[in-house]
């Protein structure tokens, strides 16, 4: 049985190995086209300048990062709030919604212009995007403790603090994370996309310089830089949440 | 400890789309510490909001409630009341016995009400005590359910209350734990009054069967059990159980003892 655990786990970087071949032995048949680069042109394309890597993924994640951690810290207060007061309830929700209908691409020249073409447009944009997942996650998960939990506090005469301690948090856990990891990629892409309205640094900034000057290999690497980026946000928030909430998984299945 | 509970013409009236809804009417109940009581009675005949009335999580629109002289505002506070839910309701997050300890966390270490049982010692009583580490999720109904009884036994209350603890339960489960009950009662000798639905379950565990009809709420009779204690399952068998039993049931129906009200199973 190990073995073919082995194989299940092996499997999809065999088929992405796999793939990369096909597509290598297709381009030195001459049958590729141009707007396609093959994998030996992309790595060509990165050891010809391997520092220009991390030198714009820094600023795109410190960013990106900046951008989640308000959002999170705006989002957690916001639903915290809404729970207390809940006249606020609905206004805070309404206003994450909006804030999140808004087009970024429709905001991001808007902000530009404003703030300019800095850190701070792209830090602002996301904010703007990653704020209503978590938002929208905590204000769920601050309603998660059922009454029949909250009456057994009442029954053990535990304080508003003590019931939010044992209860009201440990119980939001699993919807704050799964707005975690929405947030987090959506902050990445939030951040590249501003980068496109004008930013010296940053794979936004590479990958329009790139387009720009019709290098397909950069393109596509920057591409790339901007999954890892995305995809490791996911990663770092599902690892936390493996973690951390032990008794459920509910947003995983299970097999 | 134990506190005596005393219920003077306790009523409670429901407001909902417009329509008032009396769920007790001049309820008055007086239980004796140390005692062992069943409520019985149909459904929506209000024996659980009774219940949720002495616990303080409700309150009476009329009428008193004293649990050993004490408002049950005030004995909540002082944590002399213990509360099984019909459902276990342990914290899915936290492993058994830091569900059986949970209520030591919120006295905290200065209040004067601790155990001389450790939670440990609890779950050994209950039977859990290979199961301290696991999760409520790993643990069969019953086993939870037994966990919830722990810990509402982890501060020593002065009064147990059970509502239903277990409904949800299969029959012969339900017939072990109830063995279990009276076993911890007996060690434990708080004063236990619990909600029920089935009558010979009422019969064989009470000192005394309080029965109430619906419609509204109100208690039609309470009947003393002679049987010694402790009770052993051959008591079935004696012809004084057998007469207890039909009493409640015909207070429970009445004349109407053959054909049996819709919807339920007795």
């Amino acid at each position: 049985m190990k073995g073919s655990a082995i194989v299940t786990a092996a499997l999809p970087w065999l088929v992405i190995v796999l793939i990369l071949a096909v597509i290598e032995a297709i381009y030195r048949t001459g049958h590729l086209p141009i707007f396609l680069p093959s994998p030996s042109m992309l790595w060509g394309s990165f050891i010809e300048s391997p520092t220009l890597w991390p030198a714009n993924m820094g600023p795109t994640l410190w960013k990106a990062a900046t951008g989640f951690g308000i959002a999170a810290g705006l989002s957690l207060a916001g639903a915290g709030l809404g729970a207390v007061v809940l006249a606020a309830y609905a206004p805070i929700y309404n206003l994450g919604a909006t804030l999140q209908s808004i087009p970024i691409i429709a905001t991001t020249p808007l902000l530009a212009l404003w703030l300019g073409t800095g850190a701070e447009t792209q830090i602002t944009i996301a904010v703007l995007v990653s704020q209503f997942p978590m938002l929208n996650g905590a204000m769920q998960g601050f309603r998660a403790a059922d009454s029949r939990q909250r009456e057994m506090m009442h029954c053990l005469a535990a304080s508003p603090l003590q019931t939010l301690r044992y209860l009201i948090l440990p119980a939001a856990l699993p919807f704050i994370f799964a707005g975690f990891k929405i947030a987090a990629p959506a902050a990445v892409l939030g951040v590249i996309t501003a980068e496109w309205a004008g930013a010296e640094r940053g794979v936004g900034a590479v990958m329009l310089n790139a387009l720009f000057a019709y290098d397909p290999p950069k393109v596509w690497l920057s591409v790339i830089a901007a999954c890892v980026l995305a995809g490791g946000g996911y990663g770092v928030w599902a690892l936390v949440e493996r973690l951390v909430v032990v008794w459920d998984r509910p947003t995983e299945l299970r097999q | 400890m134990s506190r005596d509970i005393e219920i003077a013409q306790v009523g409670i009236q429901f407001h909902q789309r417009g329509e008032t809804v009396i769920a007790l009417e001049d309820v008055s109940l007086s239980i004796p510490k140390g005692s062992y009581t069943e409520i019985i009675g149909p459904s929506c005949c209000g024996k659980s909001t009774l219940l949720r009335l002495i616990a303080d999580i409700l309150a009476p629109s009329s009428g008193k409630i004293t649990i050993g002289g004490s408002p049950p505002a005030e004995a909540r506070r002082d944590h002399a009341i213990g509360f099984v839910f019909q459902q276990p309701t342990l914290l899915p997050w936290r492993n058994i016995r830091q569900n059986v300890a949970l209520p030591l966390d919120v006295v905290g270490r200065t209040s004067h009400r601790r155990s001389d049982r450790t939670p440990d010692q609890l779950l050994e009583l209950v039977g859990l005590g290979k199961f301290a580490r696991s999760l409520p999720a790993e643990l069969s109904g019953g086993m939870q359910q037994r966990a919830a009884i722990a810990r509402a036994l982890v501060l020593q209350p002065d009064v147990l209350l059970l509502d239903e603890p277990f409904g949800a339960l299969d029959e012969i489960t339900r017939q072990k734990m109830n063995l279990e009950l009276l076993r911890i009662w007996t060690e434990c000798r708080t004063t236990a009054l619990l909600v029920t639905h089935s009558i010979a379950e009422a019969v064989f565990m009470s000192d005394e069967v309080v029965v109430m009809s619906p419609r509204p709420g109100r208690i039609t009779a309470r009947i003393a059990i002679p049987l010694p204690r402790p009770r052993s399952l051959a008591m079935m068998r004696d012809p004084a159980f057998t007469v207890a039993v039909n009493q409640v049931r015909e207070a429970l129906f009445g004349d109407e003892a053959e054909t049996l009200p819709g919807g339920e199973a007795y």
